[in-house]
């Protein structure tokens, strides 16, 4: 069943057309790929999904119940979570650090009991805790727990804005660019990871350059250009189409 | 309507702001920082005015010169040792605003706390009609239009002007004229505090120099940018005239709520529209 | 020693703990005015102190604190001195009212960052500056008002009395500080000061975790006016005259060197550090008698604090240091360069 919706989206910037009518239809616990030259409005659409943007005309439906318009905290708190292509971290913050501000939603007791450190309080942050640990070698972070998350390396980095992202107990995941800037052994890594991520029941849309990465784990992929929907399939069928060859005529990403 | 002294004055006042603006904004559109040090340059550029012309003996108009560059070595003295050596905005801010009580205290300890009073040096008035403005007052006004119109014409067609412009939009692209990077900085600041040193040296004769005139110009400053749009040259050019004539003609209707009238406006531009008139562009 | 003991970390508590027994006590060794008086001011600052710091913890940059000291002060002076109410319910209001303004003020202005902020929040502390000049009919202008200390209270046969002695107020501050310094240090230790840090260190990055910038950064501005607002009512009654001019603009700067000196990586014990340290350095500076060095040097000190502490870090965070580097000998933790 579908379980995120998106109805005539456009998003306008002034005069720009960033995007311009999409209708998307994303199935539960599926992998969908989102492909496009730069500029295409990929990043916008996650954007608008998000809710850092309104969409200007559109709508957008979460199992059912309209999202779009809403701020961002209440669109995370129904379980969409997203990486960050830029400015992904917090300034500062240790590696450790960074995960427990990530972990807000996980918790679902009251301010009070954390101020008054109550037993129900210890308990949840026991556990709390304990997934982070999980999650912090789940993704090979766990010999770097106390740095500064500025010192890990881009890869590294990139690996724990998606921890982040999970920690914060997603149903939906949206990855902005995962391995870009990535060698193919770390590629792969972070491919491995999102496997792993979906088979734990989250569904995964991800913008991707690297049609290989793409090939290896979308289910299914939707192709952007100038803002509008031209292409959307099976990652082999769509890879083939005419529009998408000449959409991306020019660049190198094949 | 107000007498003319009133409008006059307003003019008078908007000068003074122009130019401090103007100045302000270059600094916070090409570096990046806000330098809440601004007033103080002003009143250390009156003290200069006042000992060159009192003590050395040195011409007017020759002593607004040497303030402007004094105060420029020592502008950018300041940021080369303190606030380069600062990381974010914040701490910037921090030391900026410290800097004010550094300075205020440094001049009531070497200069002392009372007012000095500097002769008008251009006695005399010119009669218009049925009110008269003195020569003084008229230097003011002349000096900033010379001030606006070198401005333009640096930064529209030298080449260190140029630099200027292209650095707003792109750090680097100041090396593409042929200046570095460093010097620009260096340029630009010098140019900031010259202006408000220069400022407070044209103004000298007509109020009393001592080291809390600082204060007033540097919020008048940053109202005045606000006004205009944080960003934007030509904002600070017309916040300072707005404000100058709004401080001296509501005031003279309104007395002290003025100053509130003028507060409140700043919050709400802050609010609803934080660019100002002008946006955060650099013109 | 013994083994099961982390001394390391127990004997610079200890010390510490054992100081504020002796602060504690100071009244015993001295009922001397002049030096009551001062730990009292001191005291009172590093309760709005904290305030600015908890705001900073949050990414506002307030310059507007001094002036709910001023809102506070006056609410208490007013209604003693024009309504004849008793000192406590007043002190207590004087909270209430800093809180609700704050509450108000704060919903329609944190929504802004940055300078923004700063320069909304000079200019309120400006406007509270005008309205308790220009405001006769209750604020008496700049003549102010003249409050007294609170009424003596009887304690089954022991009675307390504030006109007899300093102590009492003495120990009425310490005990609003220690109040303070309790609730403060355990909201920064809770979840509440992670998503504090969160919303600071990268507000986008945050609100898309789920938490709600406008929230937090209310909650912390409001705890802030009222702690604040309560430290304005004791500066009131302590000085017993409040006017328009003592609790500006400059006051907000001071408030902020303090804390910044103090050291913002802690929201007690760097606040206090701060106040005490600066206050008492800046009364000793004003018997002087040369105008100017205390502001010359409370300047100088901030930019000496910048230039050589590594960043983010205050006077507060020399004690771990010293306990680290000096006592323990230990080398500094070098993490290992990353690998690419």
């Amino acid at each position: 069943m579908p379980c995120l919706e998106l109805k005539n989206v456009t998003k306008h910037f002034g005069r720009l057309a960033a995007l311009e009518g999409i209708d998307l239809r994303v199935e539960q616990g599926e992998i969908l790929g989102i492909v496009g030259p730069n500029g295409s409005g990929k990043t916008t659409l996650i954007n608008v999904i998000s809710g850092y943007f309104r969409p200007t005309k559109g709508e957008i439906f979460f199992n059912d119940k309209k999202i779009s318009g809403l701020r961002p905290d209440r669109i995370a708190a129904r379980g969409i979570l997203r990486t960050f292509q830029s400015n992904v971290l917090y300034e500062g913050a240790t590696v450790i650090e960074s995960m427990l501000i990530s972990s807000y939603q996980q918790y679902k007791s009251n301010h009070w009991h954390s101020f008054f450190n109550t037993r129900t309080w210890k308990d949840e942050n026991e556990k709390v805790v304990g997934r982070v640990i999980e999650l912090v070698k789940l993704l090979d972070l766990l010999n770097d727990t106390f740095l500064p998350a500025e010192g890990l390396s881009h890869g590294y980095q990139r690996m724990l804005g998606i921890s982040m992202a999970m920690i914060a107990n997603p149903s939906v995941l949206l990855l902005d660019e995962p391995t870009t800037g990535m060698n193919h052994k770390e590629a792969m890594f972070v491919v491995d990871k999102i496997k792993k991520i979906n088979e734990q029941g989250v569904t995964v849309i991800l913008i991707e350059h690297n049609m290989k990465v793409l090939l290896d784990v979308a289910t299914r992929v939707v192709v952007l250009s100038f803002g509008t929907k031209i292409a959307e399939g099976k990652p082999e069928e769509v890879m083939n189409q005419q529009e998408v060859i000449e959409a991306y005529l020019g660049t190198e990403t094949f | 309507m107000p007498p003319a002294g009133i409008w006059i004055d307003g003019l008078i006042q908007s000068c003074t702001y122009m130019t401090m603006a103007f100045g302000m904004v270059l600094v916070f559109s090409i570096l990046g920082i806000l330098n809440w040090t601004h007033g103080q340059f002003y009143m250390l550029g009156a003290f200069v005015v006042y000992y060159a012309i009192t003590a050395a003996g040195i011409p007017f108009f020759i002593s607004i010169g040497i303030t402007g560059l004094i105060i420029a070595g020592l502008g950018i003295l300041i940021k080369k040792i303190i606030i380069d050596q600062v990381q974010g905005d914040l701490y910037i801010s921090v030391v900026t605003i410290s800097l004010i009580f550094f300075f205020e205290g440094a001049a009531s300890m070497i200069f002392g706390m009372q007012d000095k009073g500097l002769a008008m040096v251009l006695p005399g008035v010119i009669n218009l009609g049925s009110f008269s403005v003195s020569y003084q007052k008229i230097a003011v006004v002349i000096f900033t239009l010379v001030v606006m119109i070198g401005m333009y014409i640096v930064l529209n067609y030298t080449k260190v002007g140029l630099a200027i412009r292209a650095a707003a939009q792109q750090p680097d692209a100041a090396s593409l004229y042929g200046v570095s990077v460093e010097r620009l900085s260096f340029i630009v600041m010098g140019i900031g505090c010259a202006l408000a040193a220069m400022a407070g040296g044209i103004m000298a004769p007509l109020y009393t120099v001592n080291p809390f005139i600082g204060g007033i110009p540097m919020i008048m400053s940053l109202l005045a940018i606000v006004i205009g749009g944080i960003g934007s040259l030509t904002g600070a050019i017309v916040g300072g005239l707005i404000l100058g004539f709004l401080n001296s003609v509501v005031a003279y209707h309104l007395s002290y709520f003025s100053e509130v009238v003028l507060f409140v406006l700043v919050i709400i531009i802050l609010l609803v529209r934080p660019q100002g008139l002008f946006g955060a562009s650099l013109k | 020693m013994m083994p099961f003991i982390d001394y390391k970390n127990v004997i610079p508590k200890t010390v510490i703990g054992l100081l504020v027994f002796l602060i504690v006590l100071i009244p015993v060794f001295t009922t001397n005015v002049a030096t009551l008086s001062m730990l009292i001011l001191s005291g009172i600052w590093a309760i709005a102190v904290m305030g600015f710091t908890l705001v900073l913890r949050t990414g506002q940059f307030s310059l507007g604190q001094a002036a709910f000291m001023a809102i506070g002060g006056y609410t208490s002076a007013i209604f003693t001195v024009k309504l004849g109410w008793p000192f406590w319910p007043s002190f207590f209001l004087a909270g209430v009212v800093s809180g609700i303004v704050a509450l108000l003020v704060g919903m329609v202005v944190l929504r802004v960052g940055g300078i923004y902020f700063s320069i909304i929040t000079l200019a309120l502390s400006e406007i509270v500056r005008i309205i308790a000049q220009q405001w006769e009919s209750v604020t008496r202008g700049t003549r102010g008002l003249i409050t007294s200390m609170p009424d003596p209270i009887s304690l089954g046969g022991f009675e307390i009395n504030f006109f007899a002695s300093t102590v009492p107020y003495f120990y009425l501050t310490l005990c609003l500080v220690a109040l303070t310094a309790l609730i403060f240090w355990r909201i920064g230790e809770s979840r509440l000061g992670r998503s504090f840090a969160g919303i600071a260190l990268n507000p986008v990055l945050a609100e898309h975790q789920g938490m709600y910038l406008m929230k937090y950064r209310v909650i912390a501005f409001t705890v802030a006016g009222v702690f604040t607002g309560l430290a304005g009512s004791l500066y009131a009654h302590s000085l017993t005259v409040i006017t328009p001019y003592m609790l500006g603009l400059w006051q907000s700067i001071q408030i902020m060197i303090m804390s910044i000196v103090g050291g913002i990586s802690s929201l007690a014990g760097g606040p206090i550090i701060g106040a005490i340290l600066l206050y008492t350095f800046g009364t000793y500076l004003i018997r002087l008698e040369i105008y100017g060095i205390q502001q010359l040097l409370f300047g100088a000190v901030v930019v000496l604090v910048l230039l050589f502490l590594p960043k983010g870090t205050g006077l507060v965070d020399l004690w771990e240091r010293f306990w680290r580097k000096v006592v323990w000998r230990e080398e500094e933790y070098e993490p290992d360069t990353p690998d690419d």
